[in-house]
């Protein structure tokens, strides 16, 4: 099956389709690519969706998979805790650029450094989408959200919090790190999947950021949707693995 | 799973240990903690322990992921734990409102410091008001404020049987003082002296493929409608309400004869109880109440001694967290109330004694 | 007259600090000019300070931390006072209370001179009513764990609830784990309230030292 098949994944939940997400919205690709994931690897009854605060939350009934909605920044704990305590489940935590970088930050850091064995998928849309609007850590210098109305000032508030690039450079050998994105779906699957073979294989702790889409808080039509994500969003957020197999790499 | 506590056992210990042993003794399979003084030891014997006996630690990075991960142990179906005290119980009140609201049976012990903020580590009952009634929500926990390491031992088991049969997070209440005091106390295998132990069943991750007897969970806790999240809430608060009798626990000595009823809890009752029974041998008609459950309160119990003794004496290491339950639940009555309120301190039996020779009207 | 150099040491809640403050006021009583060193580093907030003025009021040199100074310790953990690294360096006898956690011997690394010196001796204190010291097996397993122990004080006791036959248990265990390493039983020592008891035991021939409780007024 390729990414760019327009059936559903198995793993999807039909009843819970069409879904919640705003036209144009970067998070049903990423839930699709993780669906086909869970289909090629055979896992959907063994793995744990959790699922942050914030748009992120929409996903909590989007799957045939045994799924929780946890508290704004906690999944990485909830998820971290399931697989602790019972290792023959896959654990996968599904969250924003806020619950990762912000309010949930200590958890990424920590979880990655103690390598459990678990998958974080973060959706970077540059913005505290379902709140709003606001300024998220990873707000491009200059960016207008209803928190920087006059634009992201880099000395007032600092850069674009660099995710993928702290959690390599904190997490162990065995780990896999990547920074994937909506535009480009065949690499980002092939991202998910290794990240998520990380985690069955039982290997180390893995993290997918992916650039995504938010053209409703963008305030921003379909071509320019596209060229923030593709220029302005890659001028600071480099796309690729960093983190992997030495023989898999992928720049 | 094998049983931890080979055969019944008096041994000395200090309070701390007799969390971990308890634990262990309940079938608690994992805790998740992060060091905080008083509540130490608890860990270090966790540690020592667990592994002798296939059972698991993780050490997280704060307290709000020690009550999250525990959230995730519990819905794994295991008996997972943890203990804090002071600023890290306010971290954990975040953790147990999502199991309030979720009916995740999360096990907490928490070992009072002074307070506010960072304060002190020996000496409180200043965190009743955050163990009693923190979190967003209706506070709907169970709380055992306990007095003695036997208690300690015994609560704890019962915390994690309490706690996985009626789904309502549950805590086990000391203090820094229980936490370090050191003194004897048997330790017994549950099942031996009949205690039904509650099953505990994964919430997610079940054994079976989808179809099949099986399908796929998706627990929330956040809801869209205003009626839908009323109708969970009451649904929670009417189970909290009828299985409050079976919950609710209390001593109360000497109280139908009394001019006058010491009220305490946990430590500080031992000093109530010292200062009750030298009282009424010099001939003071004085009586003593201890809640045991702070959450639920014994309401029923209390209102009853108050038709027969109207004057009470409330005595906490606290500024009224005590007496503010105390009056809420004799709201209505006319009750006299007088206190003994020493926030962080240390509260002896003679303080009592004098406080109420001095203080009260009775004649001996 | 060769001056005694001995370091209690043992499981948490074993008995190490009754049974150091006693041994120093002992020898005090002797006559003797005692140096008594708090060496618990894990939580020096917990140990001997609430009773350093009292006991200095009895005659002995207290080397730990005052209230006034413990601003702090009880988040701190690991603590040391340098008087207490330099502690040998004073005259008199030293008994150290070295607090639990010690990774064994290496404690001594910490205090200076303590490695040359001849006169020191390090005594586990053993209550067999804790429970991870309550069989001969885990016994000889802890105290292989300090490296060094030149004697044991059989401190088997249940608080309040103990009787004759907790301490002739102790007695048994504590002589089977001594046959088997070699180590000797330097004494037996009992709460004073029980001394009565010597009536009926004879604690099989061993030394006894009867201590007077003092912890208690370290909490309260």
């Amino acid at each position: 099956m390729s990414a760019s098949e327009t059936t559903m994944p198995k793993s999807w939940r039909l009843e819970t389709k069409p879904h919640k997400f705003c036209p144009g919205c970067g998070h049903g690709l990423v839930l699709k690519v993780l669906g086909q994931v869970v289909d090629e690897l055979d896992i959907q009854e063994r793995a744990v969706f959790g699922c942050d605060i914030g748009c992120s939350l929409l996903a909590w009934d989007f799957f045939n998979i045994d799924s929780v909605q946890t508290h704004h920044g906690r999944t990485t704990p909830v998820i971290t805790g399931i697989v602790r305590a019972n290792p023959s489940l896959i654990g996968i935590a599904y969250m924003g650029d806020g619950g990762g970088y912000a309010i949930g930050s200590q958890h990424l850091v920590n979880a990655a450094n103690r390598n459990d064995k678990i998958f974080v998928l973060l959706v970077n849309n540059t913005n505290y989408g379902m709140t709003g609007g606001q300024m998220a850590p990873t707000t491009l210098p200059g960016q207008i959200t209803e928190t920087t109305p006059y634009g992201r000032d880099v000395d007032e508030t600092g850069s674009p919090t660099l995710g993928p690039e702290m959690v390599a450079a904190i997490s162990s050998e065995t780990a896999y790190v990547a920074r994937g994105t909506v535009s480009n779906m065949s690499k980002l699957k092939k991202f998910i999947k290794r990240a998520m073979e990380n985690v069955v294989a039982g290997r180390g702790f893995s993290f997918v950021e992916v650039l995504a889409t938010c053209p409703t808080n963008w305030r921003t039509n379909a071509r320019d949707t596209w060229k923030f994500l593709d220029e302005d969003m890659k001028k600071y957020f480099k796309v690729g693995e960093f983190k992997t197999l030495p023989t898999e790499r992928e720049e | 799973m094998e049983r931890a506590i080979k055969e019944e056992k008096r041994v000395f210990m200090t309070g701390n240990e007799v969390v971990a042993w308890g634990a262990l003794a309940a079938e608690a399979d994992i805790m998740y903690g992060y060091p905080i003084t008083p509540q130490n030891e608890v860990m270090h014997y966790w540690t020592r322990l667990a592994p002798k006996h296939g059972r698991k630690f993780l050490q997280t990075e704060d307290e709000l992921s020690a009550g999250f991960t525990t959230i995730g142990g519990v819905l794994a179906g295991r008996r997972a734990f943890t203990a804090t005290a002071g600023p890290g119980n306010i971290l954990l009140q975040e953790p147990v409102s999502m199991a309030e609201m979720m009916r995740l049976p999360m096990v907490m012990a928490i070992m009072q410091r002074g307070g506010p903020s960072t304060a002190t580590v020996i000496y409180s009952q200043q965190e009743v008001n955050l163990t009693t009634s923190g979190g967003n929500g209706e506070a709907l926990r169970i709380v055992y404020s306990t007095a003695t390491h036997q208690e300690l031992y015994d609560y704890t088991i019962k915390a994690f049987n309490a706690a996985w049969k009626y789904r309502f997070p549950t805590f086990i209440l000391g203090d820094g003082y229980q936490a370090k005091m050191r003194e004897p106390l048997v330790m017994y295998n549950p099942q031996d002296k009949g205690v039904e132990m509650a099953a505990s069943e994964p919430f997610v991750g079940k054994e079976g493929k989808f179809g099949e007897g099986r399908e796929p969970a998706h627990l929330r806790n956040a809801f869209s409608m205003e009626e839908e999240l009323y109708e969970v809430v009451m649904e929670h608060i009417q189970d909290y309400n009828k299985i409050t009798p079976q919950i609710v626990e209390y001593v109360s000595l000497g109280c139908e004869e009394a001019d006058l009823v010491i009220v305490a809890h946990g430590i500080v009752s031992r000093a109530a109880v010292a200062a009750q029974e030298k009282l009424r041998r010099e001939g003071y008609r004085v009586g003593f109440f201890r809640p045991i459950t702070l959450r639920p309160f014994p309401v029923r119990a209390l209102r009853k001694v108050c038709k027969s003794t109207s004057k009470f004496l409330v005595v906490e290491s606290a500024f009224g967290q005590l007496a503010r339950l105390v009056k809420e639940a004799l709201f209505g009555l006319e009750a006299e109330m007088d206190e003994i309120f020493m926030p962080g301190l240390g509260i002896t039996s003679e303080k009592i004694i004098g406080h109420v020779k001095k203080k009260s009207e009775l004649k001996v | 007259m060769s001056r005694i150099i001995e370091a209690y040491v043992g499981e948490y809640a074993s008995g190490k600090s009754e049974n150091a403050v006693n041994r120093a006021l002992d020898l005090a009583r002797q006559g003797r000019k005692v140096v008594l060193v708090d060496l618990d580093l894990v939580e020096p907030f917990y140990t001997l300070r609430p009773l350093k003025n009292k006991l200095e009021n009895m005659g002995i040199e207290v080397i730990a931390w005052e209230t006034k100074d413990t601003f702090g310790l009880g988040e701190a953990g690991y603590v040391i006072k340098p008087e207490m690294r330099w502690a040998l360096r004073r005259k008199g006898d030293i008994i150290f209370d070295v607090g639990y956690g010690v990774q064994g011997f290496r404690i001594f690394n910490l205090v200076e001179g303590a490695l040359e010196e001849e006169n020191l001796k390090i005594y586990a204190v053993v209550n067999i009513s804790r429970p991870l010291t309550s069989s001969v097996e885990d016994i000889i397993a802890y105290l292989n764990l300090f490296g060094r122990v030149d004697g044991i004080i059989n401190n088997s006791h249940l608080g309040e609830l103990t009787d004759k036959d907790v301490i002739e248990e102790g007695i048994q265990v504590i002589r089977e784990v001594s046959r088997i390493t070699g180590i000797p039983v330097i004494a037996i020592s009992v709460e004073k309230n029980l001394e009565f008891l010597a009536g009926k035991s004879n604690f099989q021939g061993f030394p006894v030292r009867f201590l007077e409780r003092y912890m208690p007024q370290s909490l309260w």
